[in-house]
């Protein structure tokens, strides 16, 4: 089946990857370009673990980079920063179905493990999954790190992933952990959403 | 202000400033004062993004990222920073020789 991961650069989105692509999946990269809320190197990182992997699996795995940060900037100026991980992940899934329907794509995936970091509590999963239609498919949810980082040392990811970089700097003091679609809707509905997808997937860049 | 404190960010990319006391940075006044000198800023509410030589993020607590991993132009950034702003607020700003250190927490 054909599957839009979404990448981030980190240590568990290749091997969620690794894991759809050693099932047989066809799988198109997205990458939410977060700068200036980051540095170059997540977009490096995430350029360096597909050149891995397309050759370990020889697939082409095209990458579909889409400009965040405008969309991030947006978030922060117009809605409730404690729920800002939880906007910022609906907006991301938002342009990668889009992506997805584009390519003709079945389902989304993520890297995305339960409880790891704040936008990844059970209530917040939720808050940011009901933006879209596409199933998601998380293959590292059972997972504990040391596990994912096992694997990712076994297939090459981890020291690419482990780089240097700027940690996400919209991410605030104290994010929610406990949102609620209802909260969420009312903080989004000042925004054109639509318009504000729309312009993030038209000036998407494939590489 | 005292910026007592500048190490690597938690990623290891860029260095944080952490200015002691703690202070409430008025981001409108510093982004006006950075501007009036030419430096390009983009205005996220919660805080300024400064393109000086390197980008450099400012925070409401006084909080300073710089996007280098070279302490020396870290240090370099900061002082020019807090010149700029200290012309326009009368804040005074110093970093202790050595303060900046690489290790990464």
């Amino acid at each position: 089946m054909k599957g839009v991961m979404l990448m981030s650069g980190g240590i568990d989105s290749p091997v969620s990857l690794y894991y759809l692509l050693r099932q047989g999946h066809e799988m198109i990269g997205v990458h939410m370009d977060n700068r200036p809320f980051t540095d170059d190197s997540p977009l490096e990182k995430v350029v360096d673990h597909l050149v891995l992997l397309r050759e370990r699996f020889h697939q082409p795995i095209p990458l579909y980079v889409l400009p965040h940060g405008p969309t991030q900037l947006t978030l922060m100026r117009s809605t409730d920063r404690h729920v800002g991980c939880v906007m910022c992940r609906r907006f991301m899934w938002r342009s990668a179905a889009r992506i997805g329907e584009r390519e003709g794509a079945r389902f989304l995936a993520t890297g995305e493990a339960l409880g790891q970091v704040a936008s990844q509590t059970l209530a917040n999963m939720r808050s940011a999954t009901v933006a879209v239609d596409l199933p998601i498919v998380r293959p590292l949810v059972g997972l504990d790190k040391q596990e994912i980082e096992r694997v990712a040392k076994e297939i090459g990811t981890y020291g690419i992933s482990t780089r240097p970089g700027v940690c996400c700097q919209a991410v605030p003091d104290k994010p929610a952990t406990r949102s609620t679609i209802l909260q969420i809707q009312a903080e989004e509905s000042p925004l054109d959403v639509e318009a504000i997808v729309d312009d993030v997937v038209r000036r998407a860049v494939v590489m | 202000m005292t910026y007592s404190t500048v190490r690597l960010c938690s990623g290891g990319g860029s260095f944080e400033a952490i200015p002691s006391p703690k202070l409430a940075l008025d981001l409108r006044r510093a982004r006006e004062a950075l501007e009036t000198a030419g430096v390009g800023v983009i205005d996220a509410r919660v805080m300024l993004i400064a393109r000086l030589e390197k980008e450099v993020t400012l925070a409401r607590d006084g909080r300073i990222l710089i996007k280098t991993t070279d302490p020396v132009v870290a240090e370099r950034i900061l002082r020019d920073l807090c010149s700029r702003l200290s012309l326009d607020y009368g804040v005074a700003a110093t970093v202790p020789p050595g303060a900046v250190s690489s290790g990464k927490r």
